[in-house]
């Protein structure tokens, strides 16, 4: 009982540090290592709340993947180590006065909604529902759906590299016609 | 006093639902006060993880079986993934041709 909750409040603080840890980094590599954190931790929340193939498919996904995939792109570009900045002063105080603002507007709704006679209207959302999906049946689609991004992903990679091939060779062409230009 | 101390302790949906919404919030304040075009798709990235937990939750204590919301959320993860990708990706040509991902200076180039 009261190592579940020390589970959940530790899992909570950290993920928010993480998350803070992600928009107040002063260098790009401190964002990608709570980046990375955040994949992580989030994943044992999950395993809290018994979605196994969340957690193993966000941690390879997103964690294996894109962490990755984000640092080897910084590196690439020799970013690594940027000086991260923030907007001007008076911006950021009325960024997090909004979004103060919502965030209590949105508390209140939930707690109205999950504490007293609100619930009676919207308990549709918390009635346990009956019909029951079987996770295998969707796994076509799934495979379908990845297809399809990989087939898009392939289109504008192809995309990018013929224009980017078009464009070397107009700049070829047009330092030519200078060049002769330049002769005549 | 002893009522809100036991509220505290028992965790339930509500738990869930108030650390999604602050990290809700969290990536939507990223989104807001960062000037580089990186850690804005990050503080997105934020953004699904919050709604994740919010359908995962949904789906712990509302539903019958969990497999409504995890099917759910393996397709918000993926496009949330293909997104983030699909951003760098532009970000990286961005880069190329402007050598900075600073949207302020982005902004001033182009005026």
């Amino acid at each position: 009982m009261f190592s579940e909750i020390i589970y959940f409040y530790l899992l909570f603080f950290s993920i928010i540090g993480a998350a803070l840890g992600i928009i107040l980094a002063p260098r790009m590599y401190f964002a990608c290592l709570s980046m990375f954190l955040l994949v992580c931790l989030s994943s044992l929340l999950y395993l809290s709340l018994d979605a196994i193939y969340i957690a193993v498919f966000q941690f390879i996904l997103c964690g294996i993947f894109l962490s990755v995939y984000i640092f080897l792109l910084l590196k690439k570009i020799g970013r690594l180590n940027l000086n991260l900045k923030l907007v001007a002063v008076p911006k950021v105080i009325v960024s997090c006065l909004f979004t103060l603002i919502l965030g209590a507007v949105t508390y209140l709704y939930f707690k109205e909604e999950f504490t007293n006679s609100l619930f009676e209207i919207f308990n549709f959302v918390t009635i346990k529902s009956s019909d029951v999906v079987d996770f295998k049946l969707h796994i076509f689609p799934l495979i379908l759906v990845i297809l399809l991004v990989f087939i898009s992903l392939t289109v504008i990679r192809v995309f990018l590299l013929r224009q980017q091939a078009v464009e070397t060779l107009s700049e070829v062409v047009s330092s030519k016609d200078s060049e002769e230009d330049e002769n005549v | 006093m002893y009522s809100q101390f036991n509220q505290i302790l028992n965790i339930g949906l509500m738990h869930y639902l108030v650390l999604a919404l602050i990290l809700f919030l969290i990536g939507l304040c990223g989104v807001l006060i960062s000037r580089n075009l990186l850690r804005i798709v990050m503080s997105l990235f934020i953004m699904t993880v919050a709604i994740v937990i919010n359908f995962l939750a949904f789906g712990c204590y509302c539903d019958s079986s969990l497999d409504n919301a995890n099917i759910t959320c393996i397709f918000a993860l993926l496009v949330s993934v293909i997104q983030t990708i699909i951003a760098l990706v532009i970000l990286y040509k961005i880069y190329q041709a402007n050598e900075y991902l600073d949207s302020e200076k982005i902004k001033d180039k182009e005026k």
